[in-house]
């Protein structure tokens, strides 16, 4: 095992990891491709970077919008969803009743029908006040 | 905070809707974001998404960008959301494929392979923000104010997080110490 990576003892001053292991850390987090060619793979990286600015940038204020488009189209879909319930709930008495009166045509009973010569209360009333009066 | 003359005229640029200067910026604070996201996701694809994820939502909010202060700690700020991000969206992986991730990046696998792979296997084991602390701080030489910017937390939590991670990160290399 190398000795570069001893660490400060513990008497020591420093609480630093010490420069071994930052090097070892720095290393361990190096892009892969910059290891071998760093200015390829730093210039790579700012094209790819600027290739997805621009395309922000052509979409303008749409592209700040995209992210919540998703849940205003669910929130939508909700508030027709729940519209439509509402909606269909207030409609049905009428639309019961207008049915009723298509599918069942008013049958009146023969009895409810005044029969020639019966008495009709006020009707006739009126006729024997009129004939009084008039005599 | 004194700003390079460079990064302020380009990010003047930049807000007026300059796309080079934007491209300037990159250039000049691609490698720290790099390194900022990496710290936070461990895996390299995951890094990259994130700076590029970060530098196009700075460039959205570009117009809000107070150009009296630095671009970098505001950016590492945005790069570090995003790698917060990807990071919650990961946590099923395993800790074997974050050592793979960290031992590819050595040019000579073959030298000093079982130290590399404790460091990986310690540095992964380390809490997110205990491992985005010690590489900010000691690879990166971020203070501890400007990291807790990064990760929105006080200055002083950052130091006392960095003291503990440092801590740790000893504990669990401590038997490679020993060896040695």
């Amino acid at each position: 095992m190398t000795d570069e990576l001893k660490f400060p003892a513990s008497g020591e001053r420093s609480d630093s990891i010490g420069e071994p292991l930052v090097s070892l850390i720095r290393e361990a987090y190096t892009p892969p491709d910059a290891a071998a060619w760093p200015d390829a793979y730093w210039a790579g990286l700012e094209r790819r970077i600027m290739a997805r600015v621009s395309e922000t940038a052509e979409k303008g204020w749409w592209a700040e919008l995209v992210p919540w488009a998703r849940i205003g189209l669910v929130a939508a879909t909700a508030i027709f969803a729940v519209a439509g319930i509402v909606n269909q709930q207030l409609t049905e008495p009428d639309d019961q009743v207008a049915y009723e009166a298509v599918v069942q045509p008013e049958i009146t009973s023969a009895s409810d029908e005044p029969i020639a010569g019966q008495y009709v209360a006020g009707e006739t009333d009126a006729a024997a006040l009129s004939y009084y009066l008039s005599n | 905070m004194r700003i390079p003359d460079e990064e302020h005229a380009l990010a003047k640029a930049a807000r007026e809707g300059d796309q080079n200067a934007f491209a300037g910026l990159v250039r000049l604070h691609q490698r720290r974001a790099y390194l900022v996201a990496r710290a936070i996701v461990t895996v390299h694809e995951d890094a990259e998404d994130a700076v590029q994820e970060g530098f196009v939502k700075a460039y959205q909010a570009i117009g809000r960008f107070d150009t009296s202060q630095g671009f970098g700690p505001w950016l590492n700020r945005i790069v570090a959301n995003a790698a917060l991000d990807i990071a919650r969206r990961r946590k099923v992986r395993t800790t074997e494929e974050l050592t793979e991730a960290l031992k590819s990046p050595f040019r000579n696998p073959a030298e000093d392979a079982e130290l590399k792979e404790r460091l990986a296997v310690a540095l992964a084991e380390l809490p997110e923000r205990a491992r985005s602390v010690i590489v900010m701080h000691d690879v990166e030489g971020f203070t501890h104010a400007e990291i807790g910017e990064v990760l929105g937390i006080p200055g002083g939590t950052a130091r006392s997080d960095l003291h503990h991670a440092r801590l740790k990160l000893r504990g669990l290399l401590k038997d490679m110490r020993d060896d040695a």
